[in-house]
């Protein structure tokens, strides 16, 4: 498809590959957003890429909307480079109290846990973008068999690291925070850390895999990862 | 170092944002009212960024324990040491003083600069407080905050008179917007619907966004949903309900609603300042028309700037019934 562009209000512009979820367009998505990227324009403050656009925002007084589009459209011709993130394996406890939906979510499947553990540790994902909450990532990549509704009614509080289903996507919650996906296991490392530069461990582009461990390693692994708390 | 005695409401530390992050899922956050913020922290000799204190609606109680120049910007009336002083204006606090922050009369959020600015550690470059990711944390009673230091540049009697204040006094504003981008998700009746009725601010509002209700905006045969992508501030989402929705600086990055339009920029502070029952109504101007409206703010605000700073005099003038102010430089003998 033709890109398009589009004013997203004073200071944004939106440039749209279509209007799909498609590994394909998401690499050229992410292509475009690394190529404005580069050329450091002063005007420029941040890039936002997602499923199958790319929102520029800028700096309306120092380049106006026209200025900008004619800077960016020579850049939307980037044929999307094999661009590979880094491979990050996240380990996950599956089931229990970590994953209180995992039994639904086999039995929805016709499934049994044993299997939804397998076909969801099995993908190479990739992290189609950032967004909803700080470091959530969008992963695309899930075996629809294992697909299941959201809840019906979303929990208040779901904890950091719970690794979910909701339809055909995955992922893991950075942070606490309410939320409606069916949650099948939880993961020991800190997703989310401001302290950190970059404050995200996922970044657009990269790949995860699912690893599954036991209780044992996760509490391990929790210390080590989080250290010591002041809960 | 001052002293929070009482916090009514909510309290915040608050600067001109976080930007580069919204790619990782992290909203700007920042002062609401930008404007407000700016012009509090030009009246104490600030920079524009300069971290200072956003209340809703009701202002804390502060001891000063060290003395400090300070200015409080919002429609408010305050008591220092019991004795009534004015907002818009810098004061020298001694230490000892007791500062009282009423509750605003009209908008909704009001800001407390300290010259120096308020001491405290970035956090991903910015020290404004978003606390669902632990950037930061509403303040509570009992606690002290550090200043920054400002022996050079906080000078008091620096006074904004009402004519070059914001007002956002009335009960209904006019908030212009630029039409899209996701224009193809209405129908042409919803965008008329939307341009032309009345919107009514809900409770269901925070810094994160306003929930309006008023008539509902019909979305074309695409529906409300769209395939998730960025959110900018003043993005104006209409989920199924047709109800909009306006979001502000601690808008989540990324969402899934359809946008019928984003607020231009420059009035941008008039939403954020519009309390529950107030209404909004909105104007489709030109992506070209918006960005000449907040390159005209900010030429105000840079007059304003040198105005308070002794450089330019402000003159109001009147003709054909248009009230306009009028700048001019200050020569030095």
């Amino acid at each position: 498809m033709e890109p398009t562009i589009k004013p997203a209000g004073d200071s944004a512009l939106v440039i749209s590959l279509g209007e799909v979820i498609d590994d394909e367009v998401n690499r050229r998505v992410h292509a475009v957003a690394r190529a404005i990227e580069k050329t450091g324009f002063e005007w420029l403050v941040e890039v936002v890429p997602a499923y199958s656009t790319v929102y520029v925002f800028y700096d309306p007084l120092r380049a106006g909307y026209s200025e900008v589009v004619a800077a960016v459209k020579p850049l939307l011709q980037v044929t999307s480079e094999e661009f590979e993130g880094r491979l990050l394996e996240i380990p996950v406890v599956y089931g229990g109290e970590y994953g209180p939906d995992i039994e639904f979510v086999a039995k929805h499947s016709g499934l049994s846990v044993d299997d939804v553990i397998e076909i969801h540790s099995k993908p190479v994902y990739r992290v189609y973008f950032l967004g909803f909450l700080p470091g959530f990532a969008y992963l695309g990549g899930m075996d629809e068999r294992i697909a299941a509704p959201r809840l019906e009614r979303p929990r208040l509080k779901v904890p950091a690291g719970s690794v979910g289903i909701a339809g055909k996507q995955t992922g893991i919650y950075p942070i606490e925070s309410p939320g409606g996906w069916r949650l099948i296991g939880r993961t020991p490392l800190r997703l989310f850390n401001p302290e950190k530069e970059p404050p995200t461990l996922l970044q657009p582009g990269d790949r995860v895999k699912f690893v599954p461990v036991d209780e044992y390693e996760f509490r391990e692994l929790y210390e080590g990862e989080w250290g010591r708390r002041d809960d | 170092m001052i002293e929070l005695l009482k916090v009514p409401s909510l309290l915040t530390v608050q600067d001109s944002g976080r930007f580069g992050y919204r790619k990782l899922g992290i909203p700007v956050a920042g002062a609401v009212d930008d404007v407000s913020a700016r012009l509090a922290n030009y009246l104490v000799g600030n920079p524009a960024d300069a971290p200072v204190l956003e209340f809703l609606l009701a202002g804390p109680t502060i001891k000063f324990n060290v003395s400090a120049v300070f200015a409080v910007a919002g429609d408010v009336d305050l008591r220092l040491n019991g004795v009534p002083i004015e907002p818009w204006t810098s004061y020298w606090a001694k230490r000892g003083d007791i500062l009282e922050v009423g509750t605003l009369k009209s908008g909704l959020y009001g800001y407390i600069a300290f010259a120096g600015g308020i001491k405290c550690r970035p956090l991903l470059g910015s020290c404004s407080t978003y606390p669902r990711a632990g950037l930061g944390r509403p303040l509570k009673a009992g606690e002290r905050l550090n200043l920054g230091h400002a022996i050079l540049t906080g000078r008091d009697g620096r006074h904004l008179p009402p004519e070059l204040r914001p007002d956002y006094s009335a009960e209904e504003k006019t908030v212009r917007v630029v039409l899209g981008p996701d224009l193809d998700h209405f129908t042409e009746m919803g965008i008329e619907t939307f341009l032309s009725e009345a919107y009514t601010v809900t409770p269901e509002s925070d810094r994160m966004g306003y929930r309006l209700d008023g008539p509902a905006i019909e979305h074309s045969e695409k529906g409300a949903d769209i395939v998730t992508d960025a959110v900018p501030p003043g993005a104006v989402q209409v989920p199924a309900s047709g109800k909009p929705i306006v979001m502000l600086r601690d808008a989540q990055t990324t969402g899934g609603y359809a946008k019928i339009a984003v607020v231009a920029a420059a009035d941008l502070p008039l939403v954020a300042q519009s309390r529950p029952g107030e209404r909004l109504r909105f104007e489709a101007v030109s992506v070209e028309e918006a960005q000449e409206l907040l390159r005209r703010r900010e030429r105000m605000l840079a007059a304003i700037r040198k105005f308070l700073d002794g450089e330019m005099r402000a003159y109001r003038i009147r003709t054909g019934g248009e009230e306009l102010i009028a700048f001019a430089k200050v020569e030095k003998e």
